[in-house]
């Protein structure tokens, strides 16, 4: 098959690449962007380990054709702090020692910045439902919802958590 | 005025809170782990697994794979000349030679420019099967006449069967000599059972059975490799041990160990599965045939299907006690399903049994059976949350039996240290009875009647606990101790850091040299420049590493000192480190930089030796550990629904080294002994297919499903750990299944044996109580 030139905005960059048309979100991201923070724990969207902003939404890059992504914008891990400045939320998931193996880690930040650019008062069920489709198998979660709410309690609204467009 | 002198050990180090320094890598995506990595050449492999769980290869025809445009290589057994037919370990099964004997087995291999081709390539693999009989029970595999596994698989060991008839379920073996799939058996035996029996008043008996679980880490296997000129070969690997790692490629490919250099990239998760050599040899070979990097980077499909799952478990326990509730005796059996290789710690399982508690005569035989199902491995504790499942859950249903508080009744019978354990060993020092009392403590425990009588229309609630743990590991290890020229130091070590040992070490070292440690740098070498360490598993890195950091730093120490007490001409005994100086004692302002004394050790034309602490230890004494955990539940009475409410862990670590680290492990092992208990198992239809490869279908617990983890530290220091430290990664996994099961029990009244205990299952039984 042909490769398609998919033009698109990553962590606020204009970016060009040749993609098989059949080829993934994240595959894209990975493999020909250079960016390797989405993971890929499952690639049928049941683990979250990809996920990603699509203009500013959660999305599970693996369940996303590269060229449905063409003149949006993606946000990934890399993109979501400043250059080596943490957000509150990823310098809370450092103080908390939230990270064990840290596969699921870029996933699950992901999923919580979402969370607080939309509720930035969430309960402890709210961020419950929003990482539940992240799967963790090193922390019980436990220390990763401690953490999500910490930045809640003090977030004054989406930028707070770095959150792009 | 005198000052008061800071103590050595009055630096940031051991006992705190200290986040992990790999924290920021983490949490902003750069880390790397295999799959990240991208040389130039990279080739992607792909295996083609069979879909039978047991059959014949009658041909392969690989040629239109071949021929397929970016394909680099296609390998079938005929080309790994080295490959044995009676594979002695599931590593050494690189590729299938006539005979599949697990659905999922690999039956052919390609490395391709781009993973869609290597994909296309194995639809143009032709392979022809005859489908032969599967053995999928266990319980049916140990009957004679069941289909045999392991004609090409591994030699099973029968050597033994004669002594032993009745299993689990089944009938006495007539002729046990038939019985081909039983590989291993175990018999422990101490004391009078059948007088035992006679003499009781109360007999229990009921068979509890723990199906195959996946460990579930979230980053698949995978390895890439690499081989020079020269014909060194490099393979970065996600592995829980690098050495290990390096001596099974080396014993498959059959080329000597230090022309292998393995480097441990960041494993994305292990908790045992990630132990044994898998993907790793296949993958060699085909940069070897390729000469080019390959990279093999297995689906989560493919892990469900053809990892290395945690065995299936069936375990009949029988027990006799008095009515005043003196245990009499126990007879047990325990069967574990080893898939189609064996390797099943068989001995964990009899020893748990009979050990916990101070039963004056027992009898526990043990068997391994092969299955046509992928071999097993380890799973975080390997068969001690299935063991404790039937004995916890039985010592609840004696106590009720007899009207006897359940804490109390097991507070009375728990073996100390000391007592005999089943295989005679005396129990080393550990705190499973502390542990226990404490739970009972909980507010929760003490308030079960007003939870279970708060119960909304509907709805049942109830509160269960139970105790379990780990013996402890052991494997010898090393570790390297450096000034640098800055006074900083620099610890080696050659274990995984899976679990964020590498903190505690660090933390050690600083401990024991006098150090902060933020002047302490910590670093995992590959297997051509570090000591010589094991596996990270069985709960002993900290113990067992930690123990050679802390001896190395001490060396280190002394050196330090002693170039010191030269300089400063006083008695080493005079000296001490504090705030980066060599300092004496009751001298204000005598002293010597360690920036000094590292300088020395890399300057030209000095005479001063370079300071390196080194310790190699070996270890006889092991350290176990236990942890209590209490759930109070929630059951919807029509659908069957649990709800936790909330989950406590007790747990005893010796010393905490790093509190909020050992919090993130018992928290993580409570919610994988959970999920045992509630949601996981892989499901197998008659044929030996797995019917739930997906992670949708193979339910883990998510955020949602689950309460904030309560974690209550317990420290009573062991003997021979590093600062009295324990192992402290496997004890969290063990007691939920039992404390989920007596919770039920209390909220609904029916007993239920058989995990995971599913929405449908509880329903059943309350609609059958």
């Amino acid at each position: 098959m042909a490769k398609q030139v998919l033009s698109f905005t990553v962590n606020g960059e204009h970016v060009e690449v040749l993609v098989q048309p059949y080829v993934t979100l994240l595959d894209a991201l990975r493999e020909d962007v250079g960016l390797t923070g989405p993971k890929e724990g499952c690639g049928t969207g049941d683990c979250g380990a990809c996920s990603v902003h699509l203009d500013g939404k959660l999305v599970a890059s693996c369940l996303v054709l590269a060229m449905q992504a063409r003149g949006r914008s993606v946000t990934t891990i890399e993109g979501l702090a400043g250059d080596g400045v943490l957000t509150p939320l990823q310098d809370a998931f450092v103080r908390r020692g939230v990270a064990q193996c840290g596969f699921c880690i870029p996933g699950v930040v992901m999923a919580a910045a979402a969370l607080l650019a939309e509720n930035a008062k969430p309960s402890e069920q709210d961020i419950r439902y929003a990482i539940a489709g992240n799967l963790c198998r090193c922390t019980g979660y436990t220390k990763m919802v401690e953490a999500i709410a910490e930045v809640a309690g003090t977030a004054a609204g989406a930028r707070a958590v770095g959150m792009k467009g | 005025m005198a000052t008061v002198m800071k103590t050595t050990r009055d630096v940031k180090g051991v006992g705190l809170s200290i986040p992990r320094p790999d924290g920021p890598e983490k949490v902003t995506g750069k880390v790397q782990y295999v799959a990240d990595i991208q040389p130039r050449g990279l080739l992607h492999a792909k295996l083609l697994r069979s879909p039978h769980a047991h059959a014949r290869i009658t041909r392969i025809d690989t040629s239109r794979a071949r021929a397929l445009a970016g394909v680099r290589a296609v390998l079938t057994a005929a080309d790994m000349p080295y490959l044995k037919k009676k594979a002695p370990t599931r590593a050494h099964a690189v590729l299938a030679i006539d005979r599949v004997v697990f659905a999922g087995q690999p039956v052919a291999a390609v490395a391709a420019d781009e993973v869609a081709i290597a994909e296309e390539a194995l639809d143009l693999i032709d392979v022809e099967y005859e489908v032969l009989p599967a053995a999928v029970d266990p319980l049916e595999a140990m009957k004679p006449g069941a289909p045999p596994v392991a004609e090409s698989g591994t030699e099973a060991d029968t050597s033994e069967a004669q002594a032993h008839g009745s299993v689990a379920g089944v009938a006495a073996v007539a002729k046990p000599a038939k019985a081909v799939n039983i590989s291993q058996q175990t018999k422990l035996a101490r004391g009078d059972v059948a007088k035992g029996f006679a003499e009781c008043d109360v007999v229990l008996e009921k068979t509890y059975r723990v199906p195959m679980v996946h460990q579930g880490y979230l980053e698949p296997h995978a390895v890439l490799a690499q081989w020079d000129t020269t014909g060194q070969l490099t393979l970065w690997a996600s592995t829980q041990g690098s050495f290990n790692t390096r001596s099974e490629v080396a014993d498959v490919l059959e080329i000597p160990e230090n022309r292998i250099k393995v480097i441990p990239v960041e494993c994305g998760g292990g908790f045992g599965g990630k132990i044994r050599a898998l993907c790793e040899p296949v993958t060699a070979e085909l940069a070897r045939v390729t000469r080019r990097p390959v990279r093999y980077v297995m689906t989560r499909r493919e892990e469900l299907i053809a990892g290395m799952p945690a065995p299936q478990v069936i375990i009949r326990l029988k027990t006799g006690v008095k009515r005043d509730g003196t245990l009499m005796a126990l007879d047990g059996e325990i069967v574990i399903e080893s898939g189609a290789f064996s390797g099943a710690v068989l001995a964990v399982g009899a020893v748990f049994l009979a050990s916990l508690y101070k039963w004056p005569a027992f009898e526990v035989r043990g068997f391994e059976v092969l299955t046509h199902k992928p071999s097993i491995a380890a799973y975080r504790a390997p068969v001690a949350p299935h063991t404790i499942f039937a004995i916890d859950s039985h010592m609840d249903q004696i106590a009720d039996a007899l009207g006897q508080d359940p804490v109390a009744f097991r507070l009375r019978h728990i073996q100390r240290d000391g007592d005999p354990m089943a295989n005679n060993q005396p129990w080393a020092s550990n705190a499973g009875y502390e542990v226990l009392e404490r739970v009972a403590q909980h507010p929760s425990w003490k308030q079960r009647e007003a939870w279970k009588k708060s119960a909304p229309t509907g709805k049942l609630r109830g509160t269960g606990l139970s105790l379990g743990g780990w013996l402890g590991g052991l494997q010898p290890t090393g570790a390297t101790v450096r000034l640098n020229p800055d006074g900083s130091l620099s610890v080696l070590t050659g274990q995984v850091d899976i679990a964020g040992t590498n903190i505690a070490l660090a933390q050690i070292a600083a401990s024991a040299y006098g150090i902060d440690i933020e002047r302490v740098k910590i670093t995992t070498g590959d297997t051509d420049v570090a000591p010589m360490t094991g596996l990270s598993a069985g709960s002993k890195t900290v113990y067992t590493v930690g123990a050679a950091v802390l001896q190395a730093a001490e060396d280190a120490r002394r050196q330090t000192l002693e170039i010191a007490a030269k300089e400063l001409e006083a008695a080493v005994h005079d000296l001490e480190i504090e705030d980066g100086k060599v300092v004496v004692r009751g001298v204000p302002g005598k002293g010597v930089t360690l920036a000094s004394i590292g300088k020395k050790g890399n300057l030209y034309m000095s005479k001063v030796q370079p300071v390196l602490g080194v310790a190699n230890p070996a270890f006889s004494q092991q350290a176990p550990a236990f942890a209590a955990q209490l759930a109070r539940v929630e059951l919807d009475a029509d659908t069957g629904e649990v709800t936790l409410h909330e989950f406590v862990v007790v747990q005893d670590v010796g010393k905490a080294i790093n509190p909020l680290a050992c919090e993130g492990q018992m928290q993580g092992g409570a919610v994988q002994s959970l999920g045992i208990a509630l949601t996981e198992g892989l499901m197998y239809d008659d044929k030996g297919r797995l019917m739930n490869p997906s992670l949708l279908d193979y339910r883990k617990l998510t955020a949602a499903d689950l309460p904030s983890i309560e974690c209550i530290i317990v420290e009573k220091p062991s003997p021979a750990g590093p600062f009295g430290a324990r192992g402290v990664g496997e004890p969290p996994i063990v007691p939920a299944p039992a404390a989920i099961a007596n919770a039920i029990e209390d909220a609904a009244g029916v007993r239920l044996t058989a995990l995971p205990m599913t929405p449908e299952k509880i329903a059943l039984a309350i609609a059958h109580r």
